[in-house]
């Protein structure tokens, strides 16, 4: 890590406290922010959670508290005061931007065993992929907001650090926390088992199906442990439907930038068990044919999966793709050959803009109703699939002009 | 005259034909001699009492109580108990039922106290708890639903609506006011159910006065008419079902006591007999504060409570009582049937040739003992100057509302204040909220005021002492808050918490979704005790706020179909997208011959033309 890393890691942690120091309002208004805390996230609610816990009423059984009891043991054990939260929360941020750069630093972005990008040389250095992360606006927000996502987030990141490095006990020890703390991250195993395998610096390398045999046992493993652990601590098994239940089943249907709510609002009853079936499968659909694809570069598989499930969770927040678009930063290569760059860029935008615009106008001044609101979580879902799309059609072009380098520059289509 | 009035005139006894009038009482006789034919065993009291409250207000306070042993109640042999809500409370197994329907709000600042200590009146709405016999919590929740279907077809109320997530179980508020000698009251189990939204209406009252032994063909209950009733400011019916048992013989009876409380704006139910419909009061008849600089002719400045407006029964009821009721009707003693609380300075005026006994109690109370067939009317003449009416201070004044904006977070706010000089009071507060109204317990404060001097110690300002607290389930369970907390004399307790409002499915809405939802009053209940100062024993008080109507944010319901439509093309778009690029493969442009569609269109044409010239 050299001098420029730490010195944007150190003006990133240092406009996170001075943020947190001179508004001290900020961080409870936007709590408060549907787009930045979900009901499986808010900080509110996590502390009604400790306060429950604390005082002797399970938080499990009610609707109001939907996070890990991991979490909540880890919380409840914290002095309560303010500042140790937000610096929790800063060091967090601060862990993510390491792993980031570590990321960054192995260039796995640029170079895999199988594929050799062309524009390796235009890649950014590692201090700008922390840049990117740390003054990202959506991931400052979610600092400041403190929801529960940040610590997954920071798992994530970690857990990606250590599979470029080769380290298998780590990278899996952490995609298990962050499965158990957000159920989502469990899409990531596969393209983490791959980029774990690739970048395994073991020799003789095992066969793929021993290596990933091992690696499940351990995941699983972990996870259970995990599980037990959480048994332990609250006494009953009712923290399994109130955390990762509600995940599946949306009970709540508070709104946020994802698509689901206010479809299960207008749902028909009859169909209501069949359409959350349907869109939880449609999230494990695209793991095998993103894996299959991208075999050859591992890590964007991931990140793909990160920005899908950014957009089609059940409860997705700025947050999610705050972390898509940090790990989007260490594909900055291949930007130019992204074709709706400056759209893309301009409908993120516009979505941001109005979003708390038209909630303002529902909620508060009743002006506008539920479908103001609705049609900018469209436009933002519909801008962040575009976002995934056409990073992977640049990736793609990319790997393809490696195969035939006689195409750069020139026009080309899909058959 | 109004046809309204025309036929209110002709069911006034004194204008019924002499036939209709020699049949009722040949009915009456044949009554009383089948009585005394059989064993009567039950015994009945009916009272009314009318008390005078400030602003020109009349409460009345209808009472009938009636009770019998509870053996023959368990063989099903009813005498006077009512023989639908009896075997209804022998199917369930309900030992101790208390049910209560209100509208209006009971305005203590001007009215003082309630009557009997609030024990009778119920949160806006319907409000039901019983205690139900069972094996265990699961049998009980099965007895408790089919109580509240039951009794939701004999009150013709939506008392069925009462499921789980309204049903709550009292830790600390309640307690039964019945005798169980025999029963294991580990066995009896505490429901309580609310339905605020509820409109108390006529329906309800009819099978009320079905319940009576008259029936309201004779005695008090012929007063009581819808119309009246619930044209009243405050108004409350109210049942209650419990076992007494003698302490010396230990033999139990069941008792039924069903109570009226009504409080009558006395200015508006005569403004009501003069003309049916409102109008505004002739110049001539208002009285103007003459003193007041600004007054003139053209402008007035009204003067309230210059003397006690005058009034009979059948001005503010619309009838005189009708004769008595047979079964209240005690051999050994006469019974007061009416009684007028009015200050003693205030004269009150029997209609000329009635034979009615009065007797003056010792707190002053004029009471009147009904006769057979005989109507009861009292006058109380305009008195100048006004008498002043006495007024109980409350033990608790309390007041809830919400705070904030917006219809994303709220915040409830409770305002306990304690009247007296010397004594501090012990109050259980509950709260019955609806699931989709989330309370954060950790933002309860309870701020004391004047508060305490920081001499006085950490735990001064600490008024709640005790808290339970159950918290919601969406869509299987309300929230349930009670908290024990003193409210020390001479100052005010404010209660406050925050919470999130849900967003509903949109069939769970009500047709009238922007209207809102009512949330069920609190209920403060303040245990005997003996107060402090005086050492005088202050019985079971209770208090209850107003019901609160809550805004939650609406989708908009004529969407569905659009939305699925939308949603799912934003994902069917999102998957093709990225399986499009996953799927296929990179070409040149120049590789792939492109399909040339102006030459195929013009190959089409030519194909068309030929075929055609053929």
């Amino acid at each position: 890590m050299d001098r420029r890393c730490l010195l944007v890691i150190g003006a990133g942690i240092l406009l996170r406290l001075v943020l947190f120091t001179a508004f001290p309002s900020l961080p409870t208004t936007l709590a408060q922010r549907v787009e930045i805390s979900t009901p499986v996230t808010s900080y509110k609610r996590l502390q009604e959670g400790i306060y429950l816990y604390t005082h002797g009423v399970s938080p499990y059984d009610g609707g109001v508290f939907h996070q890990a009891p991991l979490l909540l043991s880890l919380f409840s054990i914290l002095p309560p005061s303010a500042i140790v939260t937000n610096i929790l929360y800063v060091l967090a941020d601060l862990l993510s931007a390491v792993s980031l750069v570590k990321i960054a630093s192995s260039g796995v972005a640029t170079v895999t065993p199988q594929h050799v990008s062309p524009r390796k040389d235009n890649s950014w250095p590692p201090w700008a992929t922390a840049a990117a992360f740390l003054f990202n606006p959506f991931s400052i927000a979610t600092c400041i907001a403190r929801p529960t996502i940040v610590f997954t987030n920071c798992i994530v990141l970690h857990a990606v650090a250590a599979a470029v490095q080769g380290r298998r006990a780590p990278a899996f020890v952490s995609l298990a926390m962050a499965s158990y703390l957000s159920l989502y991250p469990i899409l990531l195993f596969p393209p983490l088992l791959l980029l774990t395998y690739d970048c395994s610096k073991t020799s003789p390398k095992p066969s793929i199906q021993a290596f990933s045999a091992v690696t499940t046992v351990l995941f699983s493993t972990v996870l259970m442990i995990y599980f037990k652990l959480s048994h332990l601590l609250t006494g009953s098994w009712e923290f399994v439907a109130s955390t990762y239940g509600v995940h599946l089943l949306l009970p709540d249907l508070t709104p946020n930038v994802g698509l689901w709510w206010y479809f299960f609002i207008e749902m028909f009853d009859s169909f209501r068990a069949f359409f959350l079936c349907l869109f939880q499968l449609h999230l494990l659909i695209y793991v095998p044919g993103i894996c299959l694809r991208l075999r050859k570069q591992p890590l964007f598989a991931l990140i793909t999966l990160v920005g899908i499930s950014s957009i089609f969770k059940s409860y997705p927040a700025v947050g999610d793709t705050g972390l898509y678009l940090s790990l989007l930063a260490l594909y900055n290569h291949v930007f130019a050959t992204m074709r709706y760059s400056f759209f893309l860029a301009a409908a993120v935008l516009y979505a941001t803009f109005l979003g708390p615009a038209f909630y303002y106008l529902w909620v508060y001044a009743g002006s506008g109703n539920a479908n103001f609101f609705y049609a900018i979580t469209l436009v933002w879902s519909i801008v962040n699939a575009l976002i995934v799309a056409d990073a992977l059609y640049a990736v793609l072009r990319d790997e393809h002009e490696t195969e035939r380098p006689e195409l750069i520059g020139k026009d080309v289509v899909q058959i | 005259m109004t046809p309204t009035s025309l036929v209110s005139r002709q069911w006034l006894p004194s204008s019924s034909p002499p036939l209709l009038q020699l049949l009722s009482r040949l009915l009456s006789t044949l009554l009383l001699f089948s009585l005394a034919g059989s064993t009567v065993a039950d015994t009945y009291d009916e009272t009314l009492l009318l008390q005078p409250l400030s602003g020109q207000f009349l409460l009345a306070s209808f009472n009938f109580r009636s009770h019998g042993p509870i053996q023959a109640f368990n063989k099903q042999m009813f005498q006077l108990f009512p023989r639908s809500l009896g075997q209804i409370l022998q199917y369930t197994h309900t030992r101790e039922l208390h049910l209560r329907f209100a509208l209006g709000r009971w305005d203590s600042e001007l009215w003082g106290a309630q009557p009997d200590d609030g024990q009778n009146a119920g949160g806006t709405g319907v409000e039901l708890w019983a205690w139900v016999e069972a094996d265990n919590d699961v049998e009980a929740e099965a007895r408790w639903t089919s109580l509240n279907n039951a009794l939701s077809g004999l009150f013709c109320a939506s008392l069925n609506f009462i499921d789980s997530t309204r049903t709550i179980r009292p830790v600390m508020s309640f307690s039964p006011t019945g005798d169980y000698p025999t029963t294991n009251t580990t066995r009896l189990f505490l429901l309580h159910g609310t339905l605020p939204k509820e409109p108390v209406c006529t329906e309800n009252l009819t099978p009320f006065l079905k319940l009576l032994p008259c029936k309201g063909k004779f005695g008090i209950s012929t007063l009581l008419d819808g119309h009246k009733l619930f044209d009243a400011s405050f108004q409350s019916m109210s049942i209650d079902v419990r076992p007494i048992c003698s302490a010396t013989t230990g033999e139990c009876d069941i008792e039924i006591q069903q109570n009226i409380d009504m409080v009558l704006d006395i200015s508006r139910s005569l403004q009501r007999k003069d003309s049916p419909v409102p109008r505004p009061r002739d110049q001539h008849e208002l009285i103007c504060d003459a003193t007041k600089s600004y007054g003139s002719t053209e402008y007035c400045y009204p003067l309230d409570n210059s003397f006690d407006l005058p009034w009979s029964l059948s001005d503010l009821f619309g009838k005189s009582i009708l004769g008595r009721c047979p079964f209240a009707v005690r051999s050994d003693q006469e019974v007061a049937h009416v009684c007028i609380a009015a200050p003693k300075e205030r004269i009150v005026s029997l209609p000329e040739g009635s034979d009615v006994t009065q007797k003056t109690l010792e707190d002053g109370r004029r009471c009147y003992t009904l006769r057979d067939n005989q109507p009861f009317d009292v006058f109380l003449p305009k008195q100048e100057p006004p008498t002043s009416p006495h007024r109980q201070e409350p033990l608790l004044y309390a007041e809830r509302s919400f705070t904030g904006h917006g219809q994303e977070h709220g915040g409830v706010k409770t305002v306990l204040r304690n009247p007296s000089t010397t004594d501090a009071v012990e109050v259980v507060y509950l709260e019955s909220l609806p699931w989709f109204m989330k309370p954060y317990l950790h933002t309860l404060k309870a701020e004391l005021l004047p508060s305490p001097p920081p001499s006085a110690g950490k735990d001064a300002g600490k008024v709640i002492s005790e808290l339970y607290y159950r918290p919601a389930l969406d869509r299987k369970r309300g929230t349930q808050l009670e908290a024990k907390l003193v409210v020390p004399p001479n100052s005010v307790v404010i209660m406050t918490y925050d919470f999130e409002k849900a967003v509903l499915r949109y069939t769970e809405y009500p047709p009238d979704a922007n209207r809102g939802f009512d949330v069920a009053s609190a209920v403060i209940t303040i245990p005997p005790h003996r107060r402090k100062s005086d050492g005088k024993f202050v019985p079971a008080t209770s208090i209850r706020t107003t019901s609160l109507l809550l805004s939650l944010p609406t989708p908009d319901f004529s969407m569905p179909y659009n939305v699925i439509i939308f949603t799912s093309t934003i994902m069917a778009l999102a998957f093709g997208s990225i399986f499009n690029l996953l799927v296929r493969r990179f070409v040149a442009v120049d590789e792939v011959q492109r399909m040339n569609l102006k030459a195929t269109i013009k190959g089409w044409i030519g194909k068309l033309s030929k075929s055609k010239e053929e």
